[in-house]
């Protein structure tokens, strides 16, 4: 418990300071909940994570309390049932939205305290994603598609790469088409490209199989961990499915917006 | 972002199509304004142009007094072309001594060059049509109105005599530019040489002679020279232009610009909203693009500067070929109506072209760039969860820039805060009006869609469901065929005006001094030989001379209205008696007076009786070639000036004047090849006068269609972003439409049905847009047509019935051939197409 409020306290201090990015966390095997991995590897944390939201009937607490921490390379699998607030903790830990209350880092920048601005950034610079519904631009082909995190940080090379990822995912032969061109599973594979052209250190991944059928689904979790696997990311995956949870090095479960497991 | 990977990103969304909607009502809206900017300009250029032919030149500087040198000097330092013109009444005098004959004719002296706009007519007999000559007479000659021939006996080859002057007839002159004025102050002309003017004698101090300096050339140099000479010219001196020359002509020009400016304006508020609609739908579709692009890492700042630059690229391209589009369109109507118009179109300024650029990028800026803007707020958990949007904060930022740019427009456009004034709180109220007139018809609609067939219920239910949408969409559609139907309405109201004003046979001769016992004789000739059904006015010269016993000077100096400008009370005027109230009449104060009546009455024009502060009771004394009469106002009449028939300001009852001797004046309608006729008139009576107008008739005839041809091709660009404005509009609620009818389709819907849905929904919205339209088409009408045209108002029943019938054909049309496609394809392709 000690060790948790020296956190918070650190955490404050540094934001006092006004020296938020860049700025390790103090945390590590001190932590009661946390597997044993060094404080250096420890790549993403988020402790006392809260999100409510007011509504007509008053405050919806959505996540109460919720602390979570994956080491590099680690995959975790975040389970639940639907409403349990898995795709908000999600949101929170990528950075693509903010608690209420509660902190996160990502990659030794306090995400939880950045603007949008700067936030944008680090997700550029470490995130990769995977969505269920797989979040293609309509009208850019599979190259552009997978093209985009390189262009966005203005990388050399970008057709290139772009292309060789492609390859790496089957799809050497569909460069030019686009996402309403391809199935289900080609666009999933397409979304698994471009999210391991950003090179990710960190890959979040939204039920990546659940718009997909049993065989297909199957294909595109292999590839996904592969890929894992070879870039060394870490995985945090977002799952209903057991079977795939079990792939993961470690599950952590949710219920009513706490942490049950 | 770099702008290479903006750039990037607009070729990609072009490519795809996604900007194809945005981009072609930037087109439309740049290629409208750019062609209705480029013809207008040329058009009101040349229709100044020809309109100066009434002056006979584009300024002139007119006196009593001899133009100075010094004035001459100014206008060639200028680089101005210029000649003089010397007129004045004179006797003319036939040479041959045994049967002198005499007429009190007005000469004209005119320089070489003369005129410099427009053209002088002669012929080699009387009454003919003659031909364009670019001379003046030699000295020592002149040329003389047709009806002196008949009248003094003479012919080509005579010798005249003005003053101590001999001059030989060379020719029939048969019109020439600048012969306007009144045309009852005008004996017959003479046209002869400044050069021999001192030779006759004739112009002494003291004599009634008017000077003018005919100045023509470029337009900035005139205005220099007025300036310059501004100070020199008060109080003998007076500078006309060609709008100070010609009242009708004038007013005609002004309406044709009001017109010209509100189809212009009209054309580019409708793209605006069109590239407002696309530009929506364009952000629309990029709510998960900018989300999936956040999650990579594109932060706020580049999604703004990256769609800046998208929209920058699509705004360059869609200006580009929007000015091309305007130019060939223009070219294209120049071509066609080129054998319609007989003056030579000036070469177009720059200013429509800079007009079209400007008004390309404001309506970007305006109406395009708040949305997406916009996007930069869109949250990234949006790839999550498809309830984040857009904020609240920035659709107002959205509606506020768009009536921003809009008014910024109709200031810029119209150049008056008024109009611009009245547009922002005509546009509000209208908008607000319609949006609640949308709610109660869709509520009524729903109300009624529950009694009617599957389709129609489909469709009803789902304009209430989709409520905030309809009613926006019944409020645009209800604005765009509002638009249409009030400028329909106003052209036809102009043009009806003007032609009712000159129609095909209005009077073009009067004839005057007809004595008491050739009325007869002369009534039947004109009812022999033209269709003159008429009657001849006996006419008197008299003057005012107390109102109530009150002196005139006295009574103008207590109830005269300042502001109006009608001549003095006192002035001497032509006067009538009646018994009947002349055609062309109306009654407005009083009743008209029994056939039989005894007493002295009179009838006053209103305006008249306006000015002067008279009212019908009042009693007015005349002094009528030295004898006193008076009589009361038994009433007041409005009189139509235009209509070319002789009128009266002042008409007395029979009784009033029993004994005086008049002269008998009417006015007839005579054909070009009829005019030969003249000849045999006034050689049976010679001692009358006819007074030709036909020439003036025919310019503004002409001058009149011409603005006619502008107007129709106005219409017709406006129509064009009016149609875009609807087939925006039907795009932009596209996707929901098609989600809902796929889905319905999945659960049983048969093609049938889903198409009949449709089309109920498109004519029910077009119906309802279209009730709203005709209500707001009459207000506005009624409006611009009594305050800005100065013109009459009659409510137009058959609007009820056109509006939502034009407005369900209209929608329906569009909106079908949009959904064809998705009504037959697969409900599955439609939903993953729509996903």
């Amino acid at each position: 418990m000690a060790a948790r409020q020296d956190a918070g306290d650190a955490a404050t201090a540094g934001r006092r300071n006004g020296n938020l990015t860049r700025f390790a966390p103090p945390l590590g095997a001190a932590a009661p909940d946390v597997k044993d991995v060094s404080t250096n590897s420890c790549i993403l944390q988020a402790q006392r994570l809260r999100k409510s939201v007011p509504t007509a009937e008053g405050e919806l607490v959505i996540l109460d309390g919720v602390d979570f921490d994956a080491a590099a390379g680690e995959s975790v699998a975040v389970m639940g049932a639907s409403g349990s607030g898995k795709t908000t903790l999600l949101g929170i830990l990528a950075g693509l939205d903010l608690p209420t209350d509660g902190s996160v880092w990502l990659d030794g920048d306090e995400i939880s305290a950045l603007s949008e601005e700067a936030r944008a950034r680090v997700r550029g610079r470490c995130v990769g994603f995977v969505f269920q519904t797989f979040q293609l631009i309509e009208s850019l082909s599979a190259l552009e598609n997978v093209m985009l995190p390189s262009e966005l940080r203005g990388d050399r090379g970008a057709k290139e790469d772009a292309r060789a990822f492609l390859e790496r995912v089957g799809l050497g032969q569909r460069l030019t088409h686009y996402p309403r061109q391809l199935s289900g599973g080609e666009q999933q594979r397409v979304a698994i490209a471009r999210a391991f052209a950003s090179r990710p250190k960190v890959l979040f991944a939204d039920e990546p199989t659940g718009n997909l059928d049993t065989g297909t689904g199957k294909r595109v979790v292999e590839l996904l961990f592969d890929l894992n696997r070879d870039s060394n990311a870490t995985l945090v995956l977002v799952t209903h499915d057991a079977t795939l949870a079990e792939r993961c090095d470690r599950t952590i479960a949710l219920d009513g917006g706490r942490r049950v497991a | 972002m770099s702008p290479t990977f903006a750039l990037r990103l607009a070729a990609r969304d072009g490519r795809s199509g996604e900007l194809r909607l945005l981009l072609a009502s930037i087109v439309v809206a740049v290629a409208s304004v750019t062609a209705v900017a480029l013809f207008a300009d040329r058009l009101q250029q040349a229709l100044l142009a020809e309109s100066t032919t009434f002056l006979g030149a584009d300024r002139i500087i007119g006196s009593s007094r001899p133009v100075p040198d010094a004035f001459r000097d100014a206008a060639t330092a200028r680089g101005l072309t210029q000649t003089d013109t010397v007129a004045f009444p004179s006797m003319l005098f036939t040479s041959d001594a045994a049967d002198a004959r005499n007429q009190l004719v007005s000469v004209k002296a005119v320089g070489e060059g003369y005129p410099l706009r427009g053209v002088v007519r002669v012929a080699e007999e009387p009454f003919a049509l003659g031909r364009v000559v670019d001379t003046v007479p030699e000295q020592g000659e002149a040329w003389l109105d047709s009806r002196l021939f008949p009248a003094l006996g003479l012919s080509l080859g005579d010798t005249v005599a003005i003053g101590r002057l001999q001059l030989r007839i060379s020719a029939v002159l048969v019109s020439e530019p600048d012969r306007g004025g009144s045309v009852f102050d005008l004996g017959p002309r003479v046209l002869m040489r400044v050069e021999d003017v001192p030779a006759s004698g004739i112009v002494q101090p003291g004599s009634r002679v008017s000077y003018r300096l005919l100045l023509a050339g470029d337009t900035a140099a005139l205005d220099g020279l007025h300036a310059e000479l501004e100070p020199a010219l008060a109080p003998s001196y007076r500078w006309r232009g060609v709008k100070d020359s010609n009242r009708s002509i004038g007013d005609a020009l002004e309406r044709a610009e009001s017109f010209l400016l509100l189809g212009g304006l009209l054309a580019v508020l409708l793209a605006g909203v069109a590239i407002a609609l696309s530009a929506h739908r364009y952000a629309r579709r990029h709510y998960d693009h900018v989300g999936v692009l956040k999650t990579l890492g594109a932060t706020p700042a580049d999604v703004f500067w990256g769609f800046l630059g998208a929209l920058g690229a699509v705004g360059a391209v869609g200006v580009a070929a929007g000015l091309a589009l305007g130019a060939i369109v223009h070219f294209g109507i120049v071509a066609i109506l080129g054998a319609y118009l007989p003056v030579a179109l000036p070469a177009p300024g720059w200013r429509p072209l800079a007009l079209g650029t400007s008004t390309g990028f404001i309506c970007l800026l305006a109406f395009a760039l708040p949305p997406l803007a916009a996007l930069r707020n869109i949250s990234p958990m949006r790839v999550l969860r498809r309830d984040f949007q857009a904020s609240a904060a920035s659709q107002a930022a959205t509606y506020g820039s768009a009536a921003a740019g809009a008014l910024g427009l109709l200031f810029w456009y119209s150049d008056g805060i008024w109009l611009t004034l009245w547009a922002l709180v005509g546009s509000l109220g209208v908008s607000a009006a319609f949006a609640i007139m949308g709610l109660g018809l869709l509520r009524g609609g729903r109300v009624a869609g529950m009694q009617a067939g599957s389709a129609w219920r489909l469709a009803l239910s789902a304009l209430q469901r989709r409520h905030r949408e309809s009613v926006a969409q019944i409020t645009i559609f209800g604005l765009a065929i509002m638009l249409l139907l009030v400028l329909l309405l106003v052209r036809t109201a102009l043009l009806d005006e003007w032609r009712a004003q000159l129609p095909a046979d209005a009077p073009n001769h009067f004839v005057m001094n007809v004595a008491e016992d050739e009325v007869a004789a002369v009534q039947a000739l004109l009812a022999e030989h033209t269709n003159y059904n008429g009657r001849l006015f006996p006419m008197i010269r008299g003057r005012v001379t107390a109102v109530n016993d009150i002196a005139a000077d006295e009574w103008e100096r207590q109830h005269a209205v300042p502001s109006m400008d009608g001549g003095h009370l006192r002035s001497e005027r032509n006067l009538t008696w009646s018994d009947a109230l002349p055609p062309n009449n109306t009654l407005t104060a009083g009743d008209w007076w029994p056939v039989d009546t005894q007493e002295a009455l009179i009838s006053l024009e209103d305006e008249y009786a306006l000015e002067h502060g008279l009212d019908v009771g009042d009693e007015l004394s005349f002094d009528i070639g030295g004898l006193a009469v008076q009589a009361r106002v038994a009433n007041l009449r409005e009189v139509e000036w235009d209509s070319l028939q002789p009128n009266f300001f002042i008409i007395f009852s029979a009784a009033a004047l029993p004994d005086f001797g008049a002269t008998h004046m009417t006015s007839f309608h005579l054909e070009p090849g009829a005019k030969r006729f003249l000849n045999q008139l006034l050689s049976e009576h010679p001692t009358i006068t006819v007074i030709e107008i036909d020439a003036i008739v025919r310019q503004v005839r002409s001058i009149v269609e011409r603005v006619t041809q502008a107007i129709e091709l106005v219409l017709a660009l406006v129509l064009g972003a009016g149609a875009l404005v609807l087939i925006a509009s039907i795009q932009a609620s596209h996707e929901a439409r098609m989600r809902e009818h796929a889905l319905v389709r999945t659960l049983g819907g048969t093609m049938r049905l889903i198409a009949g849905a449709l089309t109920s929904e498109f004519a029910a919205l077009g119906a309802f847009a279209g009730v709203v339209a005709a209500v707001g088409a009459e207000v506005t009408t009624y409006i611009l047509q009594t305050q800005v045209f100065r013109l009459g108002y009659a409510p137009q029943p058959w609007l009820w019935l056109v509006g939502p019938a034009v407005g369900a054909a209209l929608i329906t049309l569009v909106g079908g051939i949009g959904a064809r496609r998705l009504v037959r394809s697969p409900p599955a392709l439609v939903l993953r197409e729509l996903r």
